[in-house]
């Protein structure tokens, strides 16, 4: 029984991981159509800002996630501005586009920074562990299950109760009858992934402590967190929480059971039969045209 | 004006594409009259190899509209089925003549395992490293096209399918040689011709099966079938209400350009010495897709000499560590700039220039006879 609480926890944390990674990409391109490929670069991104702010200015981890989501944001908006703005009726493109991005960030801080693992330290509060159902669990995966949970919540209100969410929401289903309407559709794209970027830093970020941060530790994440968002259902913020915590539980379950690349292969291949019989993803309505 | 009749206008515009085919195929023929140097001959071979593997890529992204972002996938099937043929070639140390390999002697295994039975036969060896990818992608396809899978989604599919079977080619160590692949393969002997990777049989080789495959792409593109195929990636709707089967053509280019890239994947066993799992490998399998758009993904030779360009530039500068770093960064910028500016890459950007050259000579042209014209009436 305790063993499979246990397996119930890990699979819960590896969830709650997947859905800060995936809840950026799911914003990106559930309302831009836009995949994403440098977001993997993204969450590299804010666990070297982590790891910058801590090194360099003594900042803590928690007291940088703040200005960490506004750099990657910056980083966001301007390639939104200057790369993906120009590529509006070319969604099959932005992949290209974005994965070059991906690699020039890559290799820009691999120069710049070194290919060396970097480490960023627990925030000591939060270094110890607690009890839960009388088994013994660690305070930061606590710690990183509530943070997911709660900038799920934000930015679920950031969508459905602010004006700009609302614009963004609009542009969604017409764009055209949006704009004349008299909404800047390039200004709230720009937002949006600038938004979405910020949110794969803050991932990057809070999983630093966790795992050796890498110019190359994005390209991962990029795969696993498309997986939850296909799963999900593209346009559905809800779908994204339930397929994270889904995966996260297949996969902390399978390996258990298996070993890991039998829990990543099964995985793959579940999701490939999904997206050729349900590719609008497991929790979305049908939305209309 | 020699322009009489639409046939000898339709033969002078194939004949207007065949040529840079033909140029690019005689230039590959005459390398090794200009480069007496074994070490680099491998290399271009090894270039040529690539290229091959990246007009596969462009039939069916260019041609076809499907971005299959797994191509590597019948590249690496190719590469393994040769590598095994030329593994059972080999004398084994431990277990002696026709004996087991030396990986699954070292992981206990007992008894050749049925599926590499065959692969004793190198014609059967031959035949199933363009067969199988040609059959595995026709299965995924079934799967994919008969859903009416569309763009992204064809994508991610493709590239996870040839995550899993990476992954499972490096979970089965001791039927696959896992993450080391297999290696210490015997050369491949056809005919009686030994092919040695560093001597010009494979050269020719290589050239041979380039040409060939150029051939064959260009004559699809030209045939009905190509025709269709296109039409279907301009506007898939619309042929499906003509009546067209879509799947089928998809389906068909789909498994061409695997047989195609099997052919490639076979031929970079014989010119690297071994397989591995990084052969389908998703480093690759993107890097294709670079070359293609480089260099063109609607142009034949285009895709070829994009993948030739950019690979060869990559392994010239691969010689210090912090050239290579930064021709990356330079490559990542190359590569958005390539698809922001020049969708149809740098044979797009010939085109105009060449289109640019023509113009100016009519008109030049022009203005001669107008003053020839203005001479004589004077």
């Amino acid at each position: 029984m305790d063993q499979f609480i246990e397996q119930i926890i890990t699979g819960l944390s590896i969830g709650s991981i997947l859905l800060l990674v995936a809840l950026g990409l799911s914003i990106i391109y559930g309302s831009m159509g836009i995949i994403n490929l440098a977001h993997g670069e993204f969450v590299m991104l804010g666990a070297y800002a982590a790891w910058v702010f801590h090194t360099y200015l003594g900042l803590g981890l928690l007291a940088s996630l703040v200005p960490i989501f506004l750099v990657v944001a910056a980083f966001g908006w301007v390639i939104e501005r200057f790369v993906l703005s120009l590529l509006n009726n070319r969604p099959l493109d932005t992949i290209l586009a974005t994965w070059g991005v991906g690699i020039m960030l890559q290799q820009a801080v691999r120069l710049m920074v070194g290919s060396e693992l970097r480490y960023v330290q627990l925030p000591p509060a939060l270094s110890g562990s607690m009890e839960l159902f009388g088994l013994s669990v660690s305070s930061y995966r606590m710690f990183l299950f509530i943070v997911s949970l709660a900038l799920f919540a934000a930015t679920w209100l950031l969508m459905n109760r602010t004006t700009v969410g609302m614009k963004l929401r609009a542009i969604i289903q017409d764009r055209s009858v949006a704009a004349s309407f008299g909404v800047n559709a390039k200004r709230v794209y720009a937002l949006t992934f600038a938004y979405g970027a910020g949110l794969a830093g803050l991932a990057g970020a809070l999983v630093s402590p966790l795992k050796s941060v890498s110019p190359d530790m994005g390209t991962g994440y990029v795969v696993d967190a498309f997986m939850v968002v296909v799963l999900g259902g593209v346009q559905s913020l809800a779908g994204t929480v339930a397929s994270a915590f889904i995966l996260g539980e297949l996969s902390g379950g399978i390996a258990f059971l298996q070993n890991d690349t039998v829990a990543k292969a099964i995985v793959l291949l579940a999701i490939v039969v999904l997206i050729r019989f349900r590719p609008e993803g497991l929790f979305t309505a049908r939305v209309r045209a | 004006m020699s322009l009489n009749g639409s046939t000898s206008n339709g033969l002078q515009r194939l004949t207007a594409q065949l040529a840079p085919l033909l140029i690019v195929c005689a230039l590959v023929f005459a390398l090794p009259v200009l480069l007496n140097n074994d070490f680099l001959l491998n290399k271009v071979a090894r270039y040529l190899v690539l290229g091959i593997l990246t007009i596969s890529l462009g039939l069916s992204w260019g041609f076809g509209g499907i971005l299959n972002l797994g191509q590597a996938m019948s590249f690496g099937l190719g590469s393994y089925a040769m590598a095994m043929a030329l593994k059972l070639k080999t004398i084994p140390v431990h277990t002696g003549a026709s004996g087991l390999p030396d990986f699954m002697v070292w992981n206990n295994v007992q008894a050749l395992p049925w599926f590499w039975v065959p692969f004793r036969s190198l014609p059967f060896a031959i035949a199933a490293g363009m067969i199988v990818p040609a059959l595995v992608a026709a299965a995924l396809g079934w799967f994919m096209f008969r859903g009416r899978v569309t763009g992204v989604y064809v994508s991610i599919i493709t590239l996870a399918t040839m995550v899993v079977i990476n992954l499972v080619i490096i979970d089965q160590q001791s039927y696959t040689g896992g993450f080391n692949g297999i290696t210490d393969l015997a050369q491949l002997e056809i005919f009686g011709v030994a092919f040695d990777a560093y001597g010009r049989a494979t050269y020719y080789l290589v050239a041979g099966c380039m040409m060939l495959s150029l051939l064959v792409a260009f004559a699809f593109t030209k045939s009905r079938a190509g025709l269709i195929v296109q039409a279907i990636r301009d506007h898939e709707s619309r042929v499906r209400y003509f009546g067209y089967d879509v799947a089928l053509y998809q389906i068909f280019v789909f498994a061409l350009s695997a047989a195609i890239a099997g052919l490639a994947g076979m031929l970079y066993t014989v010119v690297m010495e071994f397989a591995s799992p990084t052969f389908l490998g998703v480093q690759l399998s993107l890097s294709v897709v670079v070359w293609c758009a480089v260099g063109g993904r609607q142009s034949l030779v285009g895709s070829f000499l994009g993948a030739v360009l950019v690979a060869g530039m990559q392994g010239a500068l691969s010689e210090s560590a912090a050239f290579l770093e930064t021709w990356t960064l330079v490559m990542g910028a190359l590569f958005v700039l390539v698809v922001l500016f020049l969708p149809k890459g740098l044979a797009g950007l010939a085109q105009v220039v060449w289109r640019w050259i023509v113009q100016r000579r009519q008109a030049a042209g022009g203005v001669a006879q107008g003053v020839g014209q203005t001479e004589g009436s004077t």
